[in-house]
């Protein structure tokens, strides 16, 4: 009786990777088309067929069907199992467009997340690995999972030829601890990382100098470390990029990073990474725009209490977020303005009730 | 009696009581600190550990109560016991004592208020196990009844265990029939071993009551009252299952299933239902399913707050410690014959004392009689009513609505008096101003009224259109705000209906005071509207009010004027933009209106040209344009304040900012604090709040260093504490958070909260449900959660109970009641073998635990579970079979079984070996190359290679020579997987609802279909016979004789030929030796005699004492036959008893235990 889940209908390639980590999680069937289908090239892509791959071998009795012209697929999720994975990226993305949903899914497997990926660690489109070692992990900090959470880079691999490694550490939690962060707090630190592979490694010396020509004059205690890896560690193509966050008193965490172009002296990246910096901490809030889909997810999750986060704006993905999780989850947010008495505060105040989410997969020990 | 001011106590100043007091006063002065001291060191130390041991008993794990204090869901106390036991005497007697009505018939739950901050649900348990399941499942407090004439019966140990597997709830015991045991001893004795029992069972010192008989169909007043006073006081402690699903025990159903669907599928079509009750648990929130033990999982099609029908006094009506009279008369029981109300199935009947003949005063008329009454005092039709009738849709309406005759649609409006109507518009009015007061933050008075003014007239303009879908948004509902009374159902009359619903506009919830909607920029509550109006154009062209006029410039004008303050929760939830268009200029806006208008009918076409190849990243592209101004060094400048070094920012925030620097993060409430407070002064003096905001920093600071310095254990609580307090800061918050949002969107958020009455709408509800409804059996819809819709194989860790008589065997189907569930599947049992594999079991383990795992609905791990091989009443002993625990979740199972594979050599070398027929193929051998196999007697060895010649053979080699007579064999592991079979009971759709049957064994329906079994020629048992072996001498050659060393020579002699001398010799005797023998030889003879007498006189006792025997013997039996006839005279009594008491519905007893 009842036997098949309600099934989620989209369509449009646009938000895949939030709405297969949703219906996973929510366990609800999701039922994506019209992939492309105006497309010259339609279908799914390479990446998006390989993140499907991933997803699969990260859960158990999971069913993916793709149609014939591959512009639609059909996911029926199985539990998450976790265990030591290993996965070759395309290198059409780099590795953070598939380690941002499994880093969403993971406190939620039933075995520790052991995960290997191989590919190119840091592009223009995604997170860099550096990134969501130092701002998306310590995000899950505030909810709870800590212990054993580690993402560590074995090696590097910049854009074209890739050849990059990661290891991602996940321990598995039983429900993760309510939000409630309110407080953006004023920045105590910058820090930063400037890397720099088969290149002059003092390109990175010189993207430092760049960034600190514009940050010393607000707070000293800024580190900005250069990390040079060399030889097989140092992946297949040259490259150079700079990463810097702020953290507040109240442990917020803004962050922002430019990569090698053509053309571009290592000088002129190091002040768009920190210009970007500079915009994002004027945004504000508790939490940087890249990481509120995270955030408001495992605030989804938490327990049947009331969360609440201060943000800056919902961005465009942010809000199509909102929307899906309440397609999956039935849980909408109150959105209200984080200073009524203030009409020019652009804060936003997130507060939802909690699903009381546990994590059905975890054994008993 | 209470307003009368008492006396003062005037205490002596004089006489003989003072001096006494003052004598005393002189001994003592204040606390005696010797009184309490331990008089040795060993005695304090023993006294010391004991505070501490009693202290740690006092600890529970900290619980979240998810059941709100204030307002809190009617506490569920279920009567259970045996047939004929004064279950429904207690029910009314308790009934009565809380409400002072005597109820003839009760059927269904019924809630009273007993106390200011409490109410009661009681609810009736059948003697069918599924109820007793259902009914463990919710009960918060558990009346077990007990026949004390009788002793326990089974059933109540059954459900005892039944409660123990789901969390156990408060339990208190009853004993009834102490009137039929006469003796005063016997009934001493009697409580006393009932008493000891039950202790066993609850807990040692559990509560049990004692009623002795039964006066005007009800128990002793005073009887009850203390029974009253215990379940007024009890205290329930949070179940882990319960807070965190949601739950409802429906007190009413109505099947709202066209009658014409019903009648032209013939009663067969799926239903569409509502249930009415109380929410419990957790928040019951919309979009997820429910389960309803024995119907099966269903969808909530839509869930509506409605009046509490019993509600709790108030506190302005209850001034007075006690609850007043007037609030005692409150009773909610919709399926039982309350208070001349009767709900049935799917109507309402009132039941007047008396007739409806006008002039028959001597009955009193209650209101909902008068109604009643008053529908006969009509003299005008319908019609007249409606032309004369005058509804203003506002209280402050200046005229009232004028109506055309010819749009009948205005008849679903007019049937009804006229002071119903005020009350609608009142509700109607009272609203639109609480909408007003959240948005209106900058509209001024003037243009308020503007806009009630436009309101008034869309109203009118909608009221004139005559299009249905208006008429049909009319017609939902009562809704939250309307006060339902509890026993009249006249409040769901059409006319108050739905005045304060939503209208639905295609889809979109739309409000109808729209003011609000019109704020936001996007303006999809007024563009709508002008939507909608649109195609009203189409066929009243001349109607054009003037409000629609400058509607656009005022759009603009409001949209600009709020160009911050978007409603973010509105545009995100209830609009259909994209998310560019959310955020970005209005422009895109229009574009989107226009697109909106005609949606109702098409469906709009997403310009997806622009952004097709759009990637899904995470990093949003940094625009040139936003990176060049942090060129300009003012801009950098301007953000210094947000750095610690930065000092106050620009703005009055920059105060708070800096206050708040050193402290921790967490201490959220105190900001909310300076949140709220700190607007004020800053606006207010710029001197002043500085000044506070010093003092605020350095009590921060003071706090801080006592803190660190002063008194570390005062301010640092034990863990428990810091625990306890965490929990209600968190639900501190949860209330404050949506304190002042209004029920609706309160609902979108946070669900139903417990303590709500809703209404439950269900669809697809099997057809068999409604129609072999029936009140007795209790319903609980109980909330999934999202996991637990799902299907996998659950893994539980087992234990057979140890008074279910059988074992249990691999591979039977079992019933579970598991969550909310009940259902049957087929387990397969096993145990850790190991560590290294999970080994299927046949059978379940004497006193032990296994695991066991079946294919079914997942629950979360640790949620109880309880089995049963058969709920039939009629099972003979003990029914539950098993218990445990839910360890697991999966998709697929690793369970073994073992497979011995054997062989036997056919050609033996010295450690090596050709087997034959263990494989039948070389490529099987192939998969087993290297495997381990051993002999019967021992020998280990391993198979090396197939051979060509016949095919499956192998050459092995062995750690010793084998024999040819040795077996060879391969141990194997084969892996099963457990059936996929779920079957859920659903005993509630039978119409004989203990008749349910799942799948039997086979040997079941070889009996009741009286089936041989199958005999298998080969599997019969037949004399095994077993020639004797035969072992050859052994023989040793000669010539090996010869050479062997003397020692292993066999040693082989003839045997001797000749007498020996002992043979040979003649004895002759001296005569003393002759003498001494004689003398030996009498003694010997005399003894002989002795032994012989002896032993004559030793069988002669025996005999004696045999027949003495044998005499008690006769005595004892003849006790005994007295005895078993006593038995069986109390028994048939008991059995007339029964007899004449049921009503036939119970199944008579099983038997004593």
């Amino acid at each position: 009786m009842a036997q098949i889940g309600s099934i989620v209908q989209f369509s449009g390639h646009q938000h895949l990777r939030q709405r297969l980590v949703l219906s996973i999680l929510s366990g609800k069937h999701v039922r994506i088309d019209k992939i492309r289908s105006e497309d010259k090239n339609p279908g799914l892509r390479d990446f998006e067929v390989s993140l499907l791959r991933l997803l699969e071998k990260v859960t158990n009795g999971t069913i993916i069907e793709i149609s014939l012209t591959g512009t639609a697929i059909l996911l029926k999720p199985g539990i998450i199992s976790g265990g030591p994975i290993t996965h070759d990226c395309p290198l059409s993305r780099s590795i953070g467009y598939f380690l941002e949903p499994i880093i969403m899914l993971s406190p939620f497997a039933k075995k520790p997340v052991h995960l290997t990926l191989k590919g190119i660690t840091t592009d223009e489109h995604d997170l860099s690995v550096d990134l969501l070692r130092t701002v998306t992990l310590p995000h899950l900090q505030l909810f709870g999972i800590s212990d054993g959470l580690e993402l560590r880079i074995k090696r590097r691999g910049a854009a074209p030829g890739g050849g990059g490694e990661v290891q991602f550490l996940c321990p598995v939690v039983k429900q993760v601890k309510t939000l409630n962060f309110i407080e953006p707090g004023k920045i105590k630190r910058i820090r930063g990382i400037a890397h720099a592979v088969r290149v002059n490694p003092q390109f990175s010396n010189r993207m430092i100098e760049a960034a600190r020509s514009i940050l010393n004059r607000y707070i000293p205690d800024i580190y900005l470390y250069s990390d040079v890896y060399k030889g097989d560690e140092s992946g297949k193509s040259p490259g150079y990029a700079l990463s810097l966050l702020t953290e507040s008193t109240t442990s917020a965490l803004h962050c922002a990073e430019a990569i090698s172009e053509p053309g571009v002296a290592p000088e002129d990246i190091g002040l768009k990474a920190t210009r970007a910096l500079l915009a994002e901490v004027n945004r504000g809030g508790c939490v940087d725009r890249k990481h509120q889909t995270l955030v408001l997810l495992m605030m989804v999750l938490g327990s049947e209490d009331v969360g609440r986060c201060r943000m800056g704006e919902p961005t465009p993905r942010t809000i199509q977020f909102l929307r899906d999780v309440q397609s999956f989850f039935g849980t909408s947010f109150k959105i209200v303005s984080a200073d009524t008495s203030d009409p020019e505060c652009t804060h936003l105040l997130y507060s939802c009730y909690g699903t009381g989410y546990v994590n059905a997969n975890r054994t008993l020990a | 009696m209470d307003d009368r001011p008492h006396k003062t106590h005037r205490p002596a100043t004089s006489g003989g009581k003072v001096a006494k007091k003052e004598k005393g006063k002189e001994k003592q002065h204040g606390f005696n600190d010797k009184a309490f001291a331990p008089m040795s060191g060993r005695n304090a130390d023993r006294q010391g550990r004991r505070n501490v041991e009693r202290d740690q008993t006092r600890l529970h794990v900290p619980l979240v109560n998810r059941t709100p204090d204030d307002d809190p869901p009617p506490v569920i106390v279920a009567i259970v016991g045996p047939p004929g036991v004064g279950k429904s005497t207690l029910m009314k007697s308790l009934i009565r004592r809380y409400t002072k009505q005597s109820l003839n018939e009760i059927k269904g739950p019924v809630t009273v208020v007993s106390g200011k901050k409490r109410r009661l649900t009681f609810v009736e348990c059948n003697n069918d196990l599924n109820s007793m399941i259902d009914i463990g499942k919710i009960a918060d407090l558990v009346l077990l009844m007990v026949d004390g004439s009788f002793g326990f019966e089974m059933e109540t140990f059954e459900f005892l265990n039944v409660l123990q597997s789901h969390g156990f709830p408060k339990v208190i015991g009853i004993l009834t029939h102490l009137d039929l045991i006469k003796k005063a001893a016997t009934l001493r004795t009697t409580k006393k071993a009932l008493k000891k029992r039950f202790w066993t069972e609850i807990y040692q010192g559990a509560k049990l009551f004692y009623l002795s008989g039964v006066i005007n169909g009800r128990y002793p007043d005073t009887e009850i009252l203390n029974l009253s006073r215990f379940v007024s006081v009890m205290k329930f402690r949070p179940l882990v299952f319960r807070n965190s699903h949601p739950y409802l025990l429906a007190d009413r159903l109505e099947d709202l299933t066209p009658r014409e669907l019903v009648r032209t599928s013939k009663g067969k079509c799926d239903r569409t239902v509502t249930l009415y009750g109380y929410v419990r648990g957790t928040n019951l929130r919309l979009g997820t399913k429910v389960h309803i033990p024995g119907v099966g999982d269903l969808d909530i099609k839509d869930a509506t707050a409605l009046g509490d029908p019993c509600p709790l006094p108030t506190a302005d009506s209850e001034k007075r410690r006690k609850l007043s009279e007037k609030k005692k008369l409150l009773v909610h029981a919709p399926m039982s014959d309350v208070g001349g109300v009767m709900y049935d199935k799917d109507a309402v009947w009132v039941n007047v004392p008396g007739n409806f003949t006008r002039g028959n005063n001597e009955v009193y008329q209650g209101e909902g009689e008068q109604m009643v009454m008053d529908l006969q005092d009509v003299n005008s039709t319908l019609e007249d009513a409606v032309s004369k009738s005058q509804i203003k849709l506002f209280g402050s309406s200046s005229k009232p609505l004028t109506t055309d005759s010819a749009v009948n649609q205005d008849i679903d409006m007019d049937d009804a008096s006229d002071d119903e109507d005020d009350d609608g518009t009142d509700d109607f009015n009272s609203q639109d101003e609480e909408e007003d007061d959240q948005s209106g933050i900058d509209s001024d008075e003037e243009d308020e009224d503007n806009l009630f003014d436009n309101d008034e007239e869309i109203h009118r303009g909608i009221q004139n259109t005559g299009r249905s879908s208006h008429r049909t948004s009319i017609r939902t509902l009562p809704s939250s705000s309307k006060k339902q009374r509890a026993d009249i159902e006249y409040a769901d009359s059409d006319s108050d209906l739905g005045n304060d619903d939503d209208l639905d506009f295609g889809g979109k919830r739309v409000r109808f005071g729209g003011d609000e909607d019109r704020d936001i920029p996007s303006d999809d509550g007024g563009e709508l509207y002008e939507g909608e109006d649109e195609d009203e154009d189409a066929h009243e062209d001349e109607f054009a009010p003037k409000w629609k006029a400058n509607l656009s410039q005022r759009a603009e004008a409001a949209s600009s004027r709020k160009a911050r303050q978007k409603d973010w929760t509105k545009l995100i939830y209830s609009t259909s933009l994209t998310a560019e268009e959310i955020l970005h200029g209005e422009k895109q806006e229009q574009k989107s209106d226009v697109e909106m208008d005609e949606d109702d009918l098409f469906q709009v076409k997403k310009t997806t040209g622009d952004d097709a190849e759009a990637l899904d990243m995470s990093k949003e592209s940094v625009e040139k344009e936003e990176l060049k101004k942090w060129e300009d060094e003012d801009m950098l400048e301007s953000i210094r304040h947000l750095f610690i070094t930065g000092g106050d920012g620009p703005l009055g925030e920059g105060g708070q900012d800096g206050e708040q620097d050193n402290e921790p993060f967490g201490a959220d409430d105190e900001d909310d604090e300076d949140e709220d407070a700190e607007p004020q002064p800053s606006s207010s003096n710029t001197t002043t709040s500085r000044a506070d905001a010093l003092a605020a920093k350095k009590a921060a600071l003071k706090r801080k260093f006592d803190e660190q310095y002063d008194d570390p254990d005062s301010s640092k609580l034990d863990f428990y504490e810091e625990k306890k307090d965490e929990m209600a800061r968190q639900l501190a918050l949860n209330r404050a958070e949506f304190e002042g949002v209004d029920a609706e969107s309160r609902a979108l958020v946070e669900g139903f909260r417990p303590g709500v009455y809703v209404r439950i709408e269900l669809t697809n509800v099997p057809c068999e449900m409604i129609e072999n409804f029936d009140p007795t059996y209790p319903i609980v819809v109980g909330g999934l959660l999202p996991a637990e819709e799902r299907f996998g194989y659950v893994q539980v860790r087992i234990k057979r109970h140890r008074w279910y008589s059988k074992t249990l065997k691999n591979n039977d189907p079992l019933i579970f009641s598991l969550g909310w569930r009940r259902f049957q599947s087929i387990p397969i049992y096993s145990l850790d073998d190991h560590s290294i594999r999970m080994r299927m079991l046949k059978y379940t383990p004497e006193h032990m635990h296994c695991y066991a795992t079946f294919y079914g609905p997942v629950s979360l791990p640790n949620t109880g579970f309880c089995a049963f091989n058969s709920l039939l009443g009629d099972t003979p002993g003990f029914r539950v079979s098993a218990t445990g625990v839910v360890l697991d979740i999966d998709r697929s199972v690793k369970i073994v079984k073992k497979i011995k594979l054997t062989g036997v050599p056919y050609k033996i070398f010295k450690n090596t070996a050709f087997i034959k027929d263990m494989f039948s193929t070389a490529l099987e051998v192939a998969k087993f190359e290297g495997a381990n196999i051993r002999t019967v007697s021992g020998i280990r060895g391993q198979v090396k290679k197939a051979l060509p010649k016949p095919e499956g053979t192998f050459r092995a080699t062995f750690e010793d020579k084998i024999l040819k007579s040795d077996i060879v064999f391969l141990r194997a592991w084969y892996s099963i997987q457990p059936r996929k079979f779920y079957n859920p009971v659903s005993s509630l759709l039978l119409s004989d609802k203990n008749k349910w049957t799942g799948m039997r064994l086979t040997g079941q329906i070889r009996r009741d279909e009286g089936i041989k079994t199958p005999l298998n020629v080969n599997s019969t048992y037949k004399k095994i016979e077993r020639p004797a072996r035969r072992f050859n001498p052994l023989v040793i050659p000669k010539k090996l004789q010869a050479s062997l060393p003397y020692a292993s020579k066999p040693k082989r002699m003839k045997p001797q030929q000749h007498e020996t001398y002992l043979q040979k010799r003649a004895v002759v005797m001296e005569p003393e030796e002759k003498k001494a023998i004689a003398l030996l030889q009498q003694i010997r003879a005399l003894r002989k005699d002795q032994v012989a007498r002896r032993k004559e006189k030793k069988g002669e006792k025996k005999v004696e004492r045999q027949k003495k025997l044998v005499r008690e013997e006769a005595k004892k039996g003849e006790k005994d036959k007295e005895r078993k006839k006593d038995i069986m005279r109390m028994a048939g009594q008991k059995s007339k008893r029964d007899a004449d008491m049921e009503d036939g519905r119970g199944r008579s007893k099983r038997r004593k235990t």
